[in-house]
């Protein structure tokens, strides 16, 4: 009896603070995504999210007969959010990495796409470490980019961003010698627009097993075993019915897949 | 300048959460402030050290790392709290209640020095005066302390306030959808950031604008009666 006037007046304090009753059971699958990494996922001036990862969170979704329900995220708190159990499953362009493995569990990878610098035209930017030495890199802080930076190019000073766009921006006003990151989000989000109409990539693909890993996941909590089987699953099934080739298709002239 | 009107809907959703954000933490601050100035002043041992050590953590935290800690820290709790007790699986603690409160409670550290200040302003011989004709303290505070201290504090409120509207941008980090975090979501939706981060600074100058009028009305009203001079 006593125990049950505790929960009560527990639930009551709850209620008083704000906190509101949202039951994690239900059968909807609440997905962290970002908003702001296009094309893998922007906002529509309605406020729909848009995006090669918001349609894959869909499909999957579909595929496990469950109803979507994205959360916007900034990408800074993604972690502490999935941890806080705000939303059950990242889908936001998250690489599988050594470093996030101790925090989260990651399905297998649903894309994974080469990470290249980007540079002035005839910048003759050299991709070594003597080349790079005190060339200010910028890149976006807390991805698999700043790793591979500090690994294979200590020598390079680099200026680290909140957001992929602010990268961009520098690059664009001349603040930083080049910069590192997703040849997609580059391409898309720089080299074909107007500001980037002056650069290009330059080095090649870059990749290093360790920090790049295998490629972006979906990311769950460490105790969700089951659900991650069931994207694992889900991710399997759209490669083979087509619905991630049709999406793919949309947004990107190749298989984005990776081997 | 099209881009702007075509996103409008979402920095209007976005100044609106702004503006009640502001408010909502503008009332508990200032509920926080009067409790830490009464506090402070109060010959209560216990109250005083309190008050002391409220104000002394709160203005020596960034806001930032104070609200992150509610909202993540304290969502961790509060669900290990109910998976220990098995009282409830999971409980939200929403991102606008914790950054109100956070808000709230961070700017309460400094309207209570404010009121504080205000309140020591006030010349003792007055209060003296109204205990002398009989006055409760109710009424002494009512009529003698209150419309003084807030003519003392004005100034010191005005300079709080315009902080803190600006500091209501910190919730962006938590995902709460204020008019910063909509306008960068839309600045980098469209990759015009530029664009959108103006539009972002003329609504923040248009709320200051108009709480400069409302403060100004503020301070005609509670000084009257007081001839300015010019040698002060």
């Amino acid at each position: 009896m006593k125990f049950t006037k505790l929960k009560t007046t527990c639930a009551a304090i709850a209620l008083m603070l704000g906190l509101v009753g949202n039951s994690a059971l239900a059968a909807d699958l609440r997905v962290g995504v970002e908003g702001a990494y296009p094309p893998f996922s922007w906002k529509e001036a309605d406020g729909t999210l848009k995006g090669f990862d918001i349609e894959i969170a869909e499909a999957v979704c579909n595929e496990l007969g469950r109803k979507c329900v994205l959360v916007e995220q900034d990408w800074d708190g993604m972690i502490p959010a999935l941890l806080a159990r705000k939303f059950d499953v990242i889908i936001a362009s998250m690489s599988i990495t050594e470093e996030r493995k101790k925090r989260v569990d990651f399905t297998s990878k649903y894309y994974n796409t080469p990470a290249k610098f980007v540079a002035k035209k005839g910048s003759g930017l050299e991709i070594s470490k003597a080349g790079l030495k005190g060339k200010r890199i910028g890149l976006q802080r807390g991805t698999t980019h700043q790793c591979f930076m500090e690994k294979m190019y200590p020598e390079a000073e680099l200026v680290l961003y909140g957001t992929q766009e602010e990268v961009f921006q520098d690059l664009a006003i001349g603040r930083i010698d080049a910069q590192f990151s997703d040849s997609i989000a580059a391409d898309d989000g720089f080299l074909k627009t107007d500001a980037g109409k002056d650069f290009e990539f330059t080095g090649g693909d870059q990749h290093d097993e360790a920090c790049h890993g295998p490629g972006a996941g979906m990311a769950v909590r460490k105790a969700d075993t089951e659900l991650r089987d069931e994207l694992n699953r889900a991710i399997k099934a759209i490669r083979a019915n087509g619905t991630y080739q049709k999406i793919n298709a949309k947004y990107f002239e190749y298989d984005i897949f990776g081997g | 300048m099209d881009l702007i009107l075509e996103y409008q809907a979402q920095l209007l959703s976005g100044t609106w959460v702004t503006i009640r954000l502001a408010l909502i933490s503008l009332v508990i601050a200032v509920m926080f402030g009067l409790l830490g100035a009464w506090a402070k002043l109060s010959k209560n041992f216990v109250a005083q050290k309190t008050a002391a050590a409220y104000t002394t953590i709160v203005r020596g935290v960034p806001d930032l790392v104070l609200i992150l800690l509610v909202f993540y820290g304290g969502q961790q709790l509060v669900n290990s709290f109910g998976a220990m007790t098995g009282m409830w699986d999971y409980v939200e603690i929403s991102q606008f209640a914790a950054g109100a409160g956070t808000i709230g409670i961070v700017f309460g550290g400094y309207m209570t020095e404010t009121f504080r200040g205000a309140i020591l302003a006030i010349p003792r011989g007055q209060i003296e005066a109204g205990i002398a004709c009989g006055m409760n303290r109710f009424t002494i505070f009512r009529r003698i302390i209150w419309p003084q201290m807030v003519r003392y504090a004005l100034p010191g409120f005005s300079n709080n306030w315009l902080v803190q509207i600006k500091s209501t941008a910190l919730v962006s980090v938590i995902g709460l959808q204020d008019v910063v975090y909509n306008g960068f979501v839309a600045g980098r939706s469209t990759r015009q950031l530029f664009t959108f981060m103006f539009a972002v600074l003329m609504i923040y100058l248009v709320l200051t604008a108009i709480s400069d009028v409302g403060l100004r009305w503020l301070d005609r009203k509670y000084s009257k009666g007081i001839v300015r001079t010019d040698h002060g």
